[in-house]
């Protein structure tokens, strides 16, 4: 069956998170997505057996290519030309030592859309800087805002802006296909990792800029609305006091009749008729009051079973889970197969798990998921494939060393 | 009208979202789709959303809602007329894609079944917490909720806080970029074939496929030598390799890494004269990269304790060191890289206008825009219009 990219070839120069988290939703969704790496420069996360690469490079082929060389930086000049998208996320200027930058190959392919996603965009005083996501995180605020009031070191638990930053390349990614769909004409795309990331303040940003607030962090308060409770709280079923064995839920009351609800599914108890809970405003204002008392409640209750009464009811409640919840234990992400097997024997770790794509197309399911592959395994198929490269030409490529 | 130069020019979308789903509708009007965007009588409920312009207390303008409705045009639909579902559905009819979160304002009146079965080049984009299927289908849910059955708030916090929401909405964002992707991508197979489809957007999976390390913990647990399970805990800033933490320095706190070339911020303490034992051969053996990791966090954490934070960041930039300095929203609206690249926009709001964020991408053909499309009611003649009514609210023409 058919999926919706099916037919969009990728040339992907991408490393770490950000880039490749977007080549792998492009792959999902059909489109053939070739990886470009050099062996020798692979360390780290990029190197082909380390988990984090094992995660977020299925659903695609890889070509190994020393880009050291000058043969195989005509190599990726051809396949160039036979792509429709080419993606990189190194620093400013790199593919253009290499001869492949955005002027040079829509020379020779005007239809290609070009996806730069650096740092920092590819102009202004920023431009050189390196980052990585909680570096974006740092600069753009992001870590300041997320935390409890009075401090600054917390920010977010991993690295979210990689992903957004993945995410939104394939929205304009797209948007470009789009439009050259109707032109016929490609484009490039300079996308700056650190405007992806000032623009997930983009409410408190105007409240800055209108009103001259300066957003602060706020714990799991709502920052502007009225929404209480509206918290996380230890439950009965934490087994010790270290971190990964504490047990939480948490509880949403977005409106009045959610916490008239909710006050029915905790008994009614005096306390939460008094009169500093009677509106979400004054319930804000009380709010550790009010979270003591429902914690209270909570810790003689498992997460389970808080969760089960109050979505009973109509309240939105939550187990927090973690990674052993999520994979083994979470009911609804079982019912659609989330995590599943990838599709192939790994040389060396055998059968591989991974999380599906979470977009569910009715005429164009996306359910293939080939495992990542090892640097340089697609390398006779991707130049046969693209370049018609016949077997004479591959061996002598390929004994010449240019393919790793 | 949809913006004639934007990427999506042309592409007419009916947005039927709530909260989970509105980022999407957003990304795809700022590149210039003719997003219409159907309200109750009573107003959209996302109007009240704060922060509030303080200059208009009188009609309640939403900051919230300005960044995240933003390029589209609005129209009043009171659904309990016949009169305004034929409106809706003639809406419908002249959509390529529509745009839906479960129970949100329409949806559940918009006959999406019958209308793909009309024109089966229709795409729709169904959001929902969980799915239409399983045990928890019909839960109900916020970002907080959804963040935590995600998987995203176990990873964030510290040993003495709860578990953390992100601030703001970044769960939500997350699946609105996803609902956005889901259109685009369904749009180009009807480019290519013709055929039209539905796509199920679950908030919890767009969340739970953007953990990061959570996933890989769990599934390669054996390679990660510092840690005693599958499970790692909320522990502030410090990042799942234990080298980006948040540090503090003279005047605020920055993100510290030795990576990603460890012999560079070896060389550069040593020119400090700040390496204090990390000379150590013992740091140099292989199979101690973690225990060099671990003592050099520690030496930084002292040696950044006494430097200035903005000289600190800088010098570390010229390095090609990943420090971040760590700042607070009035001075990222300062920050001069957003300045040299003219990266803030007008957003009219009311009668005011106010800076706010630009573009998240830069498409050289196609510029991202701001669309400005005035009041809730400034397009309904226009769009009565453009659906076969005339401009004379009740009277089809």
């Amino acid at each position: 069956m058919s999926r919706p990219l099916d037919g969009i070839r990728i040339l992907d120069f991408t490393h770490v998170l950000a880039g490749p988290f977007a080549t792998r939703i492009l792959g999902d969704m059909g489109a053939d997505v070739v990886k470009v790496n050099s062996i020798d420069r692979a360390t780290g996360v990029n190197l082909a057996t380390h988990p984090y690469f094992l995660q977020f490079n299925r659903n695609k082929r890889s070509l190994a290519l020393d880009m050291a060389q000058e043969a195989s930086r005509a190599i990726s000049r051809k396949l160039c030309d036979e792509a429709d998208i080419v993606i990189n996320n190194f620093s400013v200027g790199v593919l253009k030592r290499w001869g492949i930058d955005f002027d040079t190959v829509a020379e020779t392919n005007a239809g290609v859309i070009y996806a730069e996603m650096s740092g920092m965009g590819d102009t202004g005083p920023w431009s050189k800087f390196v980052t990585y996501a909680p570096t974006i995180h740092a600069l753009s605020g992001l870590t300041h805002l997320t935390g409890v009031p009075g401090r600054e070191d917390i920010g977010l638990g991993f690295s979210y802006n990689d992903h957004q930053a993945g995410l939104h390349a394939v929205v304009a990614i797209l948007a470009a296909l789009e439009a050259r769909n109707r032109t016929g004409k490609g484009q490039r795309i300079d996308m700056s990792q650190f405007e992806v990331g000032v623009n997930f303040s983009g409410p408190s940003l105007l409240d800055w800029f209108a009103n001259g607030n300066a957003a602060r962090p706020t714990g799991n308060k709502l920052p502007y609305d009225h929404a209480a409770p509206h918290n996380c709280y230890k439950c009965a079923d934490t087994i010790d006091d270290s971190i990964e064995n504490e047990r939480w839920i948490a509880i949403a009351c977005m409106d009045e009749n959610q916490w008239q609800a909710f006050k029915n599914v905790m008994g009614n108890p005096d306390w939460a008729n008094s009169p500093q809970f009677n509106s979400a405003a004054e319930r804000v204002n009380a709010s550790d009051e009010l979270d003591q008392a429902i914690s209270a409640w909570t810790l003689d209750l498992e997460a389970a079973e808080v969760m089960e009464q109050c979505q009973r009811a109509g309240v939105p409640a939550g187990i927090v889970q973690n990674g052993v919840d999520l994979i083994e234990k979470d009911p609804q992400l079982a019912a659609y197969d989330f995590f599943q097997p990838m599709e192939g024997e790994h040389p060396e770790y055998g059968t591989m798990t991974g999380d599906r794509l979470p977009l569910y197309f009715s005429a164009t399911p996306c359910d293939d998921y080939p495992r990542t592959r090892e640097l340089g395994e697609d390398n006779a198929a991707v130049l046969t494939d693209w370049l018609q490269m016949s077997p004479e030409e591959y061996r002598v490529h390929d004994e010449s060393g240019l393919l790793k | 009208m949809s913006n004639p130069e934007g990427a999506l020019s042309g592409v007419r979308i009916i947005d039927l979202t709530d909260e989970r789903g509105i980022y999407g509708a957003k990304l795809l009007a700022d590149l210039g789709a003719d997003v219409v965007r159907p309200e109750p009588p009573t107003g959209d409920p996302l109007r009240s959303r704060g922060p509030r312009l303080a200059t208009a207390p009188e009609d309640q303008q939403s900051l919230w809602f300005a960044f995240f409705a933003s390029s589209r045009r609005f129209f009043t639909l009171d659904l309990s007329t016949a009169e305004g579902n034929n409106q809706l559905q003639s809406l419908i009819e002249r959509a390529s894609i529509v745009l839906t979160c479960k129970d949100a304002f329409g949806v559940n009146e918009a006959k999406l079944d019958e209308a793909l079965e009309k024109r089966p080049e229709l795409i729709v984009i169904d959001v929902t917490s969980f799915g239409n299927e399983g045990p928890w289908a019909n839960y109900v849910s916020s970002d907080l909720v959804d963040g935590a059955l995600g998987g995203a708030a176990a990873t964030t916090g510290d040993a003495d806080t709860a578990p953390l929401k992100f601030f703001g909405e970044l769960n939500y964002m997350t699946s609105g970029a996803y609902t956005a992707i889901a259109a685009l991508s369904a749009l180009h197979h009807t480019r290519s074939t013709g055929e039209g489809q539905r796509v199920g957007v679950p908030v919890q999976q767009c969340i739970a496929s953007c953990l990061e390390h959570v996933l890989m913990f769990y599934s390669y647990n054996e390679q990660f030598a510092s840690t005693d399970g599958p499970i790692l805990p909320r522990r502030g800033s410090l990042h799942w390799s234990n080298a980006y933490q948040v540090m503090q320095a003279k005047g605020g706190s920055i993100m510290i890494t030795p990576t990603p070339n460890i012999e560079a911020q070896l060389t550069w303490l040593i020119e400090e004269d700040a390496f204090e034992d990390l000379l150590d051969p013992k740091y140099m053996e292989p199979e101690n990269v973690q225990l060099l990791i671990q003592r050099i966090m520690e030496v930084l954490t002292t040696w950044a304790g006494e430097q200035d934070v903005e000289a600190l960041f800088l010098a570390a930039q010229e390095r090609h060191s990943p420090y971040g300095w760590v700042l607070p929203i009035e001075k990222v609206a300062e920050n001069p890289q957003l300045a040299f690249r003219e990266w803030w926009q007008d957003y009219k709001i009311g009668a005011e206008t106010i800076k706010g964020p630009g573009a998240p991408y830069h498409l050289s053909e196609n510029p991202w825009q701001l669309q400005h499309h005035g009041h809730l009611d400034d397009n309904t003649d226009d769009i009565l219009k453009e659906i076969g009514w005339t401009n004379a609210r009740g009277n089809q023409s």
